[in-house]
């Protein structure tokens, strides 16, 4: 027995080196700085410099190649590493120079032409040496994105031309006014060639670009670790590095937090919020977010399809009840319209179209449209709190005001965007978050060219509503463009095509010892900007 | 004893056959298309197709799995369609995260369970002996999630002794690396320490009972030698195949506390991989772990030859 003890602890002794030899710290300096401060600390404590932050994402990137990232948590590594050729500034209010010093757009909307600063340098990676960035990096990362981006962010690109060194011709297929809006994306940032080339596959988990920080580590499922770039071309970062870790319960995230071994938890929903809120140590930062949660229903088969079982439908539901019911803790603000209030196409003005909480008009609806007994269906939601408890509080609503049985179907995203996608769910309830402008909402969910897709999974097919799609996305003029949409969403609104009940707010619990960090409503995370620099409290 | 191994061996492939048949059948039962998982709610049409067809999805199911077989034999388990990285890499980088988590969460098991179960047996209907089985009730029936959570509460948010998450690193101690271990291996130690706890004490109770034990008692040999010496390990057999059992379960991925503590290990790499539907990754990740159960189960056998001679697989039966 002794001999075979021994044996055992040996083995652990050498797996335990083995596996802890390629291990992920977590920093040495992450404890709360709220008490305990030493006297060097003091000594130190106008300087902003130094220190490094860990940032909890709540899923685990897969990749960050730009062509081929598709989650927002794999986009806010990506932009912290490279940059875009434009940006959006920290409100989102507008687009501003990055890489591009200025722009201009042919008068037909189809050629943008592009100086680009000739200050920008790459980071030092194993197939360079931090070489100077010109127009032929720009061509080949865009010709790339347009040509392999999985998730067709520049389809509307035809090539790109080269000026000299430092200035480019965007040339689109057709004028397409979100091309500035997409070039914000981080799928479209920057890189060098010899790095994509040199690591193929691999290049998504070695990243290199012309941002404010370099990645030096990836462990998978379990963190990213980057360091400070010297050589950034913009204002330096106070910070010495920035890891994210991945972690994917929401509650261990929060604990994380509580326990100082993160600076900053994101996503933050529900019984989180409210932890972070009592705890005098942690501050909780939230704004609203660009996001509306809905719930669809089928206009292709069912009763749905019947336009007075929407509207009979939307009527037996009083949302102001609803969204107290989901969100106890004040983390979102109810909805009226298919676009978050965020976005500049959004007009308040079209919020009293919407119906209102009025059962009796409901009963007499689906009496009208040949249900006066109601009927049995079903709604489909991704296996997330908030959606259950939107589909719980609905199925009584429908229950007791026109007498719908509404059977809840929970499933996990795969199995709910299959079937939600394929128009095989009766409802099915999810949300949305973009860029500010409304052809990311409008012709993603209510274009007949993106029936089969889950944006418009429930068959959304109005002729007049394609046109005004497509006419606003040829047009250059933002105030044309708002106009056009808004009597988009007019008709969306007046077709009862679904129930857009809350636009969901960005929450995120920081540590004390975070400053300078502020929040944007589409969830990405920025650490050095021209807005935000973010540093630690010694 | 080398037929024996060499036997088993070679029983491993049918069993493997039939494995990588039926995990092939039922992922691709479930609904849910890999493609459209990967691209996220905005993807379009258009891009889902493209994507479909790229990963090969859009043959049929029988040449799927003619091209799957194919490439076993080639020893290429396919790609991930989700990190786009050989699944064999995957799974060998998460291995010894999950082989270090089991085996400490196996020794501390062993170290609590088998002495309180012991003891349990020669102190039968003692308060200790209530007490230890109550817990050993408790600790099998504890939702791990559940336990995990307190744990963290405890010694991490509350008492802030251990870190809450993660693996810790080398390069800040061995401090670091033994703190992160200690909550999750605790945890996942709870339900395997109760069953080595219940199992020893009846496997115990059975052999104190026996007239061997009593006359070496008669001989005036001390109760201590009687019972660890003796009694222990005739009582072994069926602690050992739950052993093998546990340490198989554990191999497999702790799943729930791999996620709870974001241990970076095989239990995660495969919920992540069926959440995304990542096929390829799916079918080499339960072919790995019906491969350590067979191993282990051998290693069982090996180890009950080595306690007692008397068995032998031979024959088919214990050579009684």
């Amino acid at each position: 027995m002794r001999k075979e003890f021994k044996w055992v602890s040996f083995v652990l002794v050498l797996v335990l080196v083995l596996s802890m030899l390629t291990g992920c710290g977590s920093k040495a300096d992450n404890n709360q700085t709220s008490s305990g401060s030493t006297a060097a600390n003091e000594a130190s404590q106008d300087s902003k410099e130094g220190g490094k932050l860990t940032i909890a994402l709540s899923a685990n990137p897969k990749t960050v190649d730009p062509v081929k990232y598709t989650g927002v948590y794999e986009g806010n590594i990506i932009s912290n590493v490279a940059d875009t050729m434009v940006r959006y500034k920290q409100d989102l209010s507008e687009i501003t120079p990055n890489i591009a010093s200025e722009w201009t757009v042919s008068e037909d909307g189809k050629v943008y032409t592009f100086k680009l600063r000739d200050d920008i340098y790459f980071q030092k990676g194993k197939f360079q040496d931090g070489r100077q960035m010109k127009a032929e990096d720009v061509k080949y990362s865009l010709e790339r994105s347009a040509k392999e981006s999985a998730m067709k962010r520049l389809s509307m690109l035809d090539k790109v031309e080269i000026v000299n060194d430092f200035e480019v011709k965007c040339y689109l297929k057709e004028a397409a006014a979100s091309f500035l809006t997409v070039l914000t994306d981080a799928g479209n940032a920057i890189v060098p060639k010899e790095e994509v080339e040199g690591w193929g596959d691999s290049f998504g988990f070695n990243l290199v670009g012309t941002g404010p920080f370099r990645i030096v580590d990836w462990k998978k499922d379990d963190c990213v670790v980057l360091e400070k770039n010297d050589k950034y071309w913009g204002e330096k970062p106070y910070l010495d590095g920035v890891t994210f870790k991945f972690i994917t319960d929401k509650n261990m995230m929060t604990n994380a937090l509580r326990t100082g071994e993160i600076d900053i938890a994101t996503d933050l929903t529900g019984e989180s919020v409210k932890l972070v809120k009592e705890d005098s140590k942690l501050v909780l930062k939230e704004v609203p977010g660009l996001q509306v949660s809905y719930f669809y229903m089928n206009m292709l088969e069912g009763p749905t399809k019947d336009k007075r079982v929407r509207e009979a439908i939307i009527r037996a539901i009083d949302i102001d009840q609803m969204i107290k019911g989901i969100y106890q803790y004040d983390e979102a603000k109810r909805a009226y319209l298919p676009l978050p209030p965020g976005s500049w196409g959004y007009d308040a003005s079209l919020e009293s179209l919407v119906p209102t909480y009025d059962p009796e008009k409901a009963k007499e609806l689906l009496k009208e449209a040949g249900y006066p007994d109601g009927f049995k269906t079903q709604i489909y939601v991704a296996d997330k709190p908030a959606r259950v408890k939107m589909a719980t509080i609905l199925q009584q609503y429908l229950k007791q005001n026109l007498n719908i049985d509404l059977e809840i179907k929970t499933a996990d995203w795969g199995t709910f965007s299959d079937i939600a996608s394929k128009g095989k769910a009766p409802f099915y309830g999810m949300s949305w978050s973009w860029y500010p402008d409304p052809y990311f909402f409008l012709n993603q969910m209510f274009h007949t060219s993106q029936i089969g897709s889950l944006g418009n999974g429930q068959g959304f097919n109005v002729p007049e509503v394609d046109k005004l799609l497509d006419e606003a996305l040829k047009e250059s003029d933002q105030s044309k463009r708002a106009e056009l949409y808004k009597q988009a969403l007019k008709f969306i609104v007046q077709e009862h095509a679904r129930v857009d009940y809350s636009n969901e707010k960005v929450v995120c619990g920081l540590t004390q010892r975070v400053q300078g960090f502020e929040l944007r409503a589409d969830s990405q995370i920025v650490i050095t900007s021209p807005d935000v620099n973010v540093w630690l409290k010694k | 004893m080398l037929k024996t191994i060499l036997r088993r061996i070679l029983q491993l492939i049918p069993i493997l056959f039939i494995v990588v048949t039926f995990i092939f059948i039922i992922t691709r039962m479930v609904p849910g298309d890999p493609a459209a998982v990967m691209l996220g709610p905005q993807a379009s049409v258009e891009s889902v197709q493209e994507l479909r067809e790229e990963l090969g999805l859009n043959k049929s199911v029988g040449e799927q799995y003619v091209n799957y077989l194919k490439g076993i034999m080639h020893g290429d388990f396919g790609k991930s369609y989700y990190y786009n990285e050989p699944v064999i890499k995957l799974i060998l980088e998460r291995f010894p995260n999950t082989l270090l988590l089991s085996i400490a969460s196996i020794i501390i098991a062993i170290l609590i369970g088998i002495p309180v179960g012991i003891i349990s047996a020669t102190k039968q209907y003692s308060i200790f002996d209530y007490m230890s089985m109550v817990l050993a009730l408790v600790g099998v029936s504890m939702p791990i999630f559940w336990l995990g959570l307190m744990m963290v509460l405890v010694f991490s948010v509350n008492l802030a002794w251990l870190p809450s998450i993660g693996m810790g690193s080398l390069e800040n101690g061995l401090w670091d690396v033994i703190s992160h271990l200690i909550l999750p291996s605790f945890c996942l130690a709870t339900i395997p320490a109760a069953t080595f706890a219940r199992i020893t004490r009846s496997s115990m109770l059975e052999i104190v009972k026996q007239d061997y034990i009593k006359a070496l008692r008669a001989k005036g040999l001390k109760e201590k030698a009687v019972t660890w010496k003796h009694a222990l390990k005739n009582a072994l057999p069926p602690i050992i195949t739950v052993l093998g059992l546990q340490m198989s379960g554990l191999l497999s991925g702790a799943i729930l506390t791999e996620t709870i503590f974001s241990w970076p290990g095989m239990g995660k790499l495969i919920v992540d991989a069926i959440g995304n539907r990542d096929y390829a990754l799916i079918q080499s990740a339960v072919l790995f772990i019906a491969i350590i159960y067979v191993f282990i189960n051998l290693l069982v056998d090996i180890t009950y030859l080595y306690i007692n001679p008397k068995v032998s697989y031979e024959t088919g039966n214990g050579g009684e």
